[in-house]
């Protein structure tokens, strides 16, 4: 009985004909930003670990950038903030919601 | 009407100690069934009937995961407990808990009765309050106004500054959650200290940084209300949230 | 009934004379409080289509974790 408790919160994205395109977007946007997020912070523990060369740590930087640069591109064409994209993912999401 | 049909089961409730059943009268179960108490020994079970259409692990598994139908059957509980412990002692018991019938839920009470008495003593005459502290988040940081970054590098340096910056906001905000969370404890005959709630569930954009449960003595409730008011002065910055009384839910529901 | 006080400005004052909420109830009915699960369930016109599993989508590598087999170079199973 306890262990439902931890199922119980799936979130329901309800969508219709009319929203679903955006609605679909968002959720896929949310997802890349969750990735986006998880890699840059996984990065950031291997460069603290101290076992990366300069050039991995330049080229890890450098792709994380335009990464973030590409998705601040795609929120702003489609007038999305990151509270926006702040749909349920648990604690997955708590990434998401870190400044 | 001690006995129950095969399709029905009986919902425990929570267990008291020297209650008067008559008190709980006008006070229904779960589908406007009467509440029911079971005596055994010195303490007594307050149960309901319930369909097992509907309460059976068949069909439970289903429930569980209709918000509607847990809050439903969450606030039945909660209000039943709540009656029941306007009149003395209870130990609540979990959500959800079914009993064959009447001789099995004696039978728990025998099984359980040492923990129950040891749980009804020690919240005789003592209420739960819980007290929340929220902090502001601080403010984004702006990702692009520092300009591009110049190197890979520098992009990760830039990022290791602000994780660094959370890091210690985290660690200030644990040093003040203790500290206010200590004062409370010396205060109070008992405290649990919960896990911060998950702001989508709260609804509230600001970081949790303690979510405490404290035992206080009925007669002591104004000295605690001023003792979190003092804490409130001299915390400013911090949001301090007091709600009670509560039924002593954690500190006497066993598991 | 139960009172909820809040501060602002180290003033702790009678927000107003509320109920209990959900979350509160549940963390302390349930065994082990509520949590999101991380899964999303996709529903168009009112019917459930798909389920993501985020927690099987997606984990994080760490350096000391061995590489799954079929990500190893070399073999003949390539």
């Amino acid at each position: 009985m306890a262990e439902d408790a931890r199922r119980l919160l799936t979130q329901r994205l309800e969508t219709d004909p009319d929203s679903v395109e955006r609605d679909l977007f968002k959720l896929v946007l949310t997802i890349i930003e969750l990735v986006r997020q998880l890699m840059e912070a996984q990065a950031l523990r291997r460069v603290e670990e101290g076992d990366l060369t300069d050039d991995q740590v330049e080229a890890l930087g450098l792709g994380l950038s335009r990464l973030e640069e590409a998705m601040e591109d795609l929120k702003s064409r489609y007038d999305l903030t990151t509270e926006d994209l702040n749909i349920d993912l648990g604690p997955l999401g708590t990434l998401l919601s870190e400044p | 009407m001690t006995e129950s049909q095969p399709e029905h089961g009986r919902y425990l409730f929570a267990f008291a100690r020297g209650l008067d059943p008559a008190r709980l009268a006008g006070v229904l179960g779960l589908r406007g069934a009467p509440l029911e108490v079971v005596e055994h020994r010195d303490l007594q079970a307050v149960v309901c009937s319930v369909d097992l259409e509907e309460f059976g692990e068949d069909r439970l598994k289903e429930h569980l995961e209709d918000m509607e139908w847990l809050e439903e059957v969450a606030r039945t509980h909660h209000d039943v407990v709540y009656a029941v412990s306007e009149v003395g002692a209870v130990a609540p018991m979990r959500l959800v808990t079914i009993c064959s019938d009447d001789a099995s839920v004696r039978g728990r009470v025998e099984t359980l009765h040492t923990q129950l008495s040891e749980a009804l003593s020690r919240v005789e005459g003592r209420r739960e309050w819980s007290v929340k502290v929220y902090a502001t988040r601080p403010a984004q940081p702006e990702t692009v106004d520092a300009g591009r970054p110049a190197s890979g590098a520098a992009y990760l340096q830039r990022k290791r500054e602000q994780a660094a910056q959370r890091r210690s906001t985290g660690d200030q905000h644990l040093r003040e959650a203790d500290e206010i969370h200590q004062t409370l404890a010396r205060s109070v005959v008992a405290t649990r200290v919960l896990q911060p709630q998950d702001p989508r569930l709260t609804g509230r954009a600001d970081t949790m940084i303690l979510n405490g449960a404290y035992l206080v003595p009925t007669g002591e409730t104004d000295g605690f209300r001023a003792v979190v008011s003092r804490l409130a002065e001299l915390n400013p910055t911090l949001e301090i949230e007091l709600n009670g009384p509560w039924p002593p839910y954690s500190f006497a529901t066993l598991e | 009934m139960s009172e909820i006080q809040s501060s602002v400005g180290g003033q702790l004052s009678v927000r107003d004379a509320s109920q209990i909420s959900l979350v509160d109830l549940l963390d302390r009915l349930l065994g082990t409080g509520v949590v999101l699960a991380g899964d999303v369930l996709i529903s168009l016109a009112g019917v459930d289509l798909v389920q993501i599993r985020l927690h099987a989508l997606i984990t994080t590598v760490r350096a000391d974790m061995p590489v799954p087999r079929n990500l190893q170079g070399g073999g003949t199973d390539g």
